[in-house]
This record gives C-alpha cells, sequence and structure tokens, in this order.
C-alpha cells in the first residue's frame, strides 16, 4: 500500500510538473480485490503481506513497552523518595 | 462453511482497539507524569502508538470495504448512522466551549471591568483575517461540494482538481490562523477572554487539521481508484465533517470574533 502511495505521489508530482509526460495512475483494485479475498485465514490486519507484520510487530512492541513503563512511572511517582 | 444469518459485517479479530486503548493511557499518564517530572518519554510514546493505530485500523476498514466488499447497503447505513453520532458527539464538545463563552461575556464580572471585551484586551478586527477566514471556509465549502458531485458523475480529473483546491484552503485557512495566533495582542493567559478565545478556536483549528488529514486520504483514494459514482461514503464521511468544522468557524466567528469584540 505504501509503495502504491509513493507510485502515485511520483506520477502526480510529474504530471503536475511536466503536463506533456502524462502517465495514467493504474486502478490496482481488481489486484487489491484478489490479494484480500484469497481464502487463506489471514486475519485483515496482516492479509496485505510482509510490510503489514512488521508494522504489527512495531506497533504491539510499543504497546507492550509503553505499558511497562506506565507502570514503571506510575509505581516510581507513588514512592516519596523516588520522586 | 456456515453462512451468517444476518446483514452485518462481523470483522476479523483485530489488535488496534488495545493498542488504541494503550495509547490512550500513555497519552494521559504521560502528560501527568510530563508535567510534574518533566520527561516526554511516555507522551511521545503514547502519540506514536495512537498514529500507528489509527492509521492500520483506517488501511483495514479501506481494506474490509473497498478490496474485501463487506461495506453492503445495511452496513453502510450503519456507518452513516456511526458517522452522525460522532458529529453529533462533537456538536457537543463545542457546545460546551460556547457555553463557557457566554456565560463569562453575557455577564462580565467586576474583575474584568464589568465589560466585554475585559478592560485592557485589545481584540482582533473581525472584518480582516477573520472575515478572509471565514471566505475561505465558505468557499471549501462549495470546492467539496463541488467535490461530491464529479464522483457522482464519475468525472476523474475535476473530483480530483476539486479536493485538492478543498485541501489547499483548509492548509490556508491553518496557515492563516497560525499567523494571527502569532500576531495577537493578547495570550491564553490573559484572563477569561484569552482562555475562551484559544480553547474555542484552538479546538475548532484542531478539527480542521483533522478535517483536512482525512479531505487528504480521501484524494489518495479517490486517485487510486477507490471510490465510484454510487459508492464512496468514505468521501461523504469526510465531507460531512469538513461542513461541520465549517458551521464551527460561523458561530465562533459570530460570538467570539464579531459580536465579542
Amino acid at each position: 500500500m505504501y509503495k502504491q502511495i509513493y507510485l502515485c505521489l511520483q506520477q502526480l508530482s510529474r504530471r503536475t510538473i511536466c503536463s506533456t509526460a502524462r502517465r495514467q495512475v493504474d486502478n490496482m483494485v481488481k489486484e487489491k480485490q484478489k490479494l484480500f479475498q484469497a481464502d487463506n485465514g489471514i486475519p485483515v490486519h496482516l492479509k496485505g503481506g510482509a510490510m503489514d507484520a512488521i508494522l504489527y510487530r512495531l506497533t504491539m512492541g510499543l504497546t507492550v513497552f509503553g505499558t511497562g513503563f506506565v507502570v514503571y512511572e506510575l509505581l516510581s511517582a507513588s514512592m516519596p523518595k523516588k520522586s | 462453511m456456515a453462512h451468517q444469518a444476518h446483514a452485518y459485517h462481523m470483522v476479523d479479530p483485530s489488535p488496534w482497539p488495545l493498542t488504541g486503548a494503550i495509547a490512550a493511557l500513555l497519552l494521559t499518564s504521560g502528560t501527568a507524569i510530563w508535567f510534574h517530572f518533566h520527561s516526554l518519554v511516555l507522551v511521545t510514546a503514547g502519540m506514536i502508538l495512537l498514529i500507528l493505530t489509527m492509521i492500520q485500523w483506517w488501511r483495514d476498514i479501506i481494506r474490509e470495504g473497498t478490496f474485501q466488499g463487506h461495506h453492503t447497503p445495511p452496513v453502510q447505513k450503519g456507518l452513516r448512522y456511526g458517522m452522525i453520532l460522532f458529529i453529533t458527539s462533537e456538536v457537543f464538545f463545542f457546545l460546551g466551549f460556547f457555553w463557557a463563552f457566554y456565560h463569562s461575556s453575557l455577564a462580565p464580572t467586576p474583575e474584568l471591568g464589568g465589560c466585554w471585551p475585559p478592560t485592557g484586551i485589545i481584540t482582533l478586527d473581525p472584518f480582516e483575517v477573520p472575515l478572509l477566514n471565514t471566505a475561505v471556509l465558505l468557499a471549501s465549502g462549495v470546492t467539496v461540494t463541488w467535490a461530491h458531485h464529479s464522483i457522482m458523475e464519475g468525472e476523474r480529473k475535476q473530483a480530483i482538481q476539486s479536493l485538492t483546491l478543498t485541501i489547499l484552503l483548509g492548509f490556508y485557512f491553518t496557515f492563516l490562523q497560525a499567523m494571527e495566533y502569532y500576531e495577537a495582542p493578547f495570550t491564553i493567559a490573559d484572563g477569561v477572554y484569552g482562555s475562551t478565545f484559544f480553547v474555542a478556536t484552538g479546538f475548532h483549528g484542531l478539527h480542521v487539521i483533522i478535517g483536512s488529514t482525512f479531505l487528504a486520504v480521501c484524494l489518495l483514494r479517490q486517485i487510486q481508484y477507490h471510490f465510484t459514482s454510487q459508492h464512496h461514503f468514505g468521501f461523504e464521511a469526510a465531507a460531512w465533517y469538513w461542513h461541520f468544522v465549517d458551521v464551527v468557524w460561523l458561530f465562533l466567528y459570530v460570538s467570539i470574533y464579531w459580536w465579542g469584540s
């Protein structure tokens, strides 16, 4: 999806800068529909490919780290000497 | 394979409600930790987590609707109800700040000099930049309606142009308002005038930024052929939100900038 966005912006900026070199943004919806309707049991948040898994792990990692850090910070804030 | 006996969309199990809730936890406790102990780590982590959650959650909704076909007419009806209810809740949010403004301005206390605007406050001229801002937002309401009609009529190029123009007008408003904030002869700390002015217009500005972002996502989706002339609810939701932002500004302009000056 991000490669798509990059390609679109690239094509869009080329189009606005040079009006003679017009290239249509390709309609990839059919391919996307095939990818996301594949009967493989993968949930939608991971179905797009490897990038989905990387982003998911990053997000969940931050979630777990954040939860632990909050507990630490709040515990330390509740102890008179440590604050 | 079992089939459901109802028309509603049962989504796949998703981690984003949990990550969003933790983001809210990090933002709230992080703000408290920042205020008391000067550490920005928690708040920053909360902001990043919130942005990651929003991107992935809404990316998944696009996948479910546009690529998997789950947004059938009954499901779309539910989404419409949802957006309307959300905007209604935002109306009540702003109502509170207008209440605060009218509470203080209709019966100004002796501490303010018994008058509104309070003694010593140099107000902004409502017929200068604020009037331009009004024109900018009203024009953006026209361009977003132009974009809607273009989408419904299958006019791809015009839809892209009018939607781009709407977003640019939104950015122009934000830029002008930022300049006004910088140049204003009063601050948020200047009594109840400053508080009501900057909190009400500040939250409005935040909503302009949110609305512009929503419209920008719609622009990218329009370019990528996601919308059809019959089915483009994401765009309609963004347009509703944008009109709401415009109406709030009109109330702000008339109440705070004009009557309140």
